[in-house]
């Protein structure tokens, strides 16, 4: 039962994320120009919109140079006790992502056999109580950050979560 | 034996502990902070759990996080390192009240050594040499000023909850006891919760000799030499060395036998350092640490034995491996440390690690847990890496110290190496000459 790595957070902030609206040709030269623009401005985020279509480009650590600086070390060095990337450990936490503010063992509902607090498709509101995580016999109650509808589900009943591991996506 | 252990600190010394673990074919669990992410003991462990944010307070020391982390990766045994919750005694009583084994002492050992007055007081009681001083709290100005009149002037206000040199003030004569005392009483309060104080003599050139030993639960107790760690800087130890110039085998028998009979006496289990003044061929004890030591390798080095699978082993309820008679110390050892720091206004230095190259050759080891791309984080104390050398005798030992200090590279962040060669070349430090405030002085020219 390992409980997964995870990679810093702080270089998955640095890392650029580009989103994009679906039937949308990603312009590379634009992205490009878009992120000099950033890097020479100091800007942390550019948004573009021409009717359905939206492009936003977002430098976490507000240069683009300081990206590559930072990442290539890191990867560079390879890692002694290499772990299998997890679809939740590749990429930076979603959009919407909840984390857990402790270590334990999770639970999604009050006892066993009742229903789960919580479940794909509900609408949850501020400080609902989303799960229970177990730290030192415990029973500690996971509010909601905010209102929300419920998209995605990370960990399952019983588990071991770690401190900032993604419970749910709320969308 | 156990099959599991959590190693509940970071930097070298989970790696020294994981090490440890490792070779006795035990499989170690890593906790770390998001700082931590990436360091060495997460990547060499066999489990890694991340326990929470960079602040020390909300990982390497929260103790429901740590004993969560527990729960779900189910260790036999908890190693506590150094610093940290090593030498707490609540966290060893929740670990024991888990069902985990403390790899240390007994809480209640943790507790009496923990107080400064009940330690002076238990070891002074079973024929171990104290500082003359209050024989326990001071209450108020006068009070100190009637028993600084009787032990001699100058002396040293201290804090009962104390370490790490806080609250702890010198006055030369009876004209500054009050302000040193009513300093001492505000640093212990903020640093401690604490403030109780007491005074002790104060003596002015005397050298840092500490005694490593060594128990079971059956009642045997061997020690394992001394260590010289005179060379400090606002009370942290820069460099150590064993064994010590400053004593003859006479000596080292005779104090030995005192704390091995003191610590039978006590009960104590696991292994622990007593830590005294020299001075005049006399020795003081000023406290005994009830926890593995950052230059225990130096003891490592001449006696050929693994301090920290001892301790495994002795927590684990099995009996020393070897007899008082079987140890032989052979030859000498010196341990750098080596701090993320200026070497010449101390300042502290993080950030990233360019470049890394670690001396080697025979009779050179490194603990350390830097890497080329490593960051150092802020949170964490600047000590990053510990070169400890073996020579047949002293003067071999600092022709290969020199020779491997020369090897080491670590750039990207400034590092203690060019002061560790400065002071090596010392002709002061090469004959042996130092006291507890030479390096200062030495650090003022």
């Amino acid at each position: 039962m390992a409980p997964k790595k995870t990679t810093d957070q702080q270089t998955k902030e640095k890392k650029m994320a580009v989103t994009k609206a679906v039937k949308f040709d990603v312009d590379s030269d634009l992205i490009r120009r878009l992120a000099d623009l950033m890097a020479e401005t100091g800007l942390s985020e550019i948004e573009l919109g021409d009717g359905d279509l939206r492009l936003r480009v977002v430098g976490g650590a507000g240069n683009v140079q300081a990206v590559s600086v930072a990442a290539s070390p890191l990867t560079a060095e390879p890692s002694p006790n290499p772990q299998p990337a997890t679809a939740a450990d590749a990429a930076a936490p979603p959009p919407g992502a909840v984390p857990s503010p402790m270590v334990g063992t999770v639970y999604v509902a009050p006892e066993p056999g009742a229903a789960p607090y919580v479940s794909v498709g509900d609408r949850v509101s501020k400080d609902d109580i989303l799960f229970v995580i177990e730290a030192m016999k415990v029973m500690n109650p996971i509010r909601s950050p905010r209102a929300g509808t419920v998209t995605e589900i990370m960990v399952e009943n019983g588990g071991p979560v770690e401190f900032g591991e993604t419970l749910l996506v709320l969308g | 034996m156990f099959d599991k252990v959590l190693i509940a600190n970071r930097g070298e010394i989970a790696l020294r502990i994981h090490r440890a673990c490792r070779e006795m074919g035990i499989s170690t669990v890593a906790i770390h902070s998001t700082a931590d992410a990436d360091a060495m003991h997460v990547r060499l462990a066999d489990e890694s759990v991340c326990i929470g944010p960079p602040p020390a307070a909300q990982s390497y020391l929260n103790i429901p996080a740590i004993i969560a982390a527990c729960e779900i990766t189910s260790p036999d045994a908890i190693h506590p390192g150094y610093g940290f919750l090593a030498e707490n005694a609540s966290f060893a009583q929740i670990v024991e009240e888990h069902g985990y084994v403390f790899i240390g002492p007994t809480p209640d050992h943790m507790r009496l050594m923990g107080d400064k007055i009940s330690a002076k007081e238990a070891m002074k009681a079973r024929g171990v040499p104290v500082m003359p001083g209050s024989d326990g709290p001071i209450e108020d100005v006068s009070a100190g000023l009637a028993i600084a009149e009787e032990i001699g002037y100058p002396v040293l206000v201290k804090a009962s909850a104390g370490g790490g040199g806080k609250g702890l003030k010198m006055a030369p004569d009876p004209a500054s006891l009050p302000d040193a005392m009513a300093l001492a009483r505000a640093e212990a309060r903020a640093a401690f919760g604490d403030d109780t104080l007491y005074l002790e003599k104060f003596l002015v050139n005397p050298r840092h000799i500490e005694i490593q030993v060594l128990a079971d639960e059956h009642g045997n107790v061997i020690h394992l030499g001394e260590r010289d760690c005179s060379l400090q800087r606002r009370h942290q130890k820069i460099l150590e060395e064993a064994p010590a110039a400053a004593l003859n085998d006479d000596q080292r028998a005779a104090l030995g036998a005192t704390v091995v009979e003191a610590v039978r006496g006590l009960g104590y289990r696991g292994l622990g350092t007593v830590e005294f003044l020299f001075e005049d061929g006399e020795f003081y004890f000023i406290e005994m640490n009830t926890r593995l030591q950052v230059e225990h390798p130096v003891t490592e080095m001449i006696t050929g034995i693994d301090l920290v699978r001892e301790q495994i082993r002795v927590a684990a309820g099995a009996p020393l491996s070897f007899a008082q008679d079987d140890i032989r110390f052979q030859g000498h050892a010196i341990e750098c440390r080596i701090n993320a720091e200026n070497s010449e206004t101390m300042m502290p230095s993080p950030g990233t690690i360019t470049s890394y190259h670690a001396p080697g050759g025979l009779g050179v080891r490194v603990d350390s847990a830097l890497y080329a791309g490593y960051s150092i984080p802020t949170a964490y104390d600047s000590m990053i890496a510990k070169l400890i050398v073996h020579g047949a005798n002293r003067n071999e030992c600092l022709m290969r110290l020199r020779r491997a200090l020369e090897e080491f590279v670590i750039e990207g962040v400034d590092s203690t190496i060019p002061l560790h060669r400065r002071l090596i070349a010392d002709p002061d430090f090469v004959n042996g000459v130092y006291d507890v405030t030479w390096l200062e002085r030495f650090l003022e020219t």
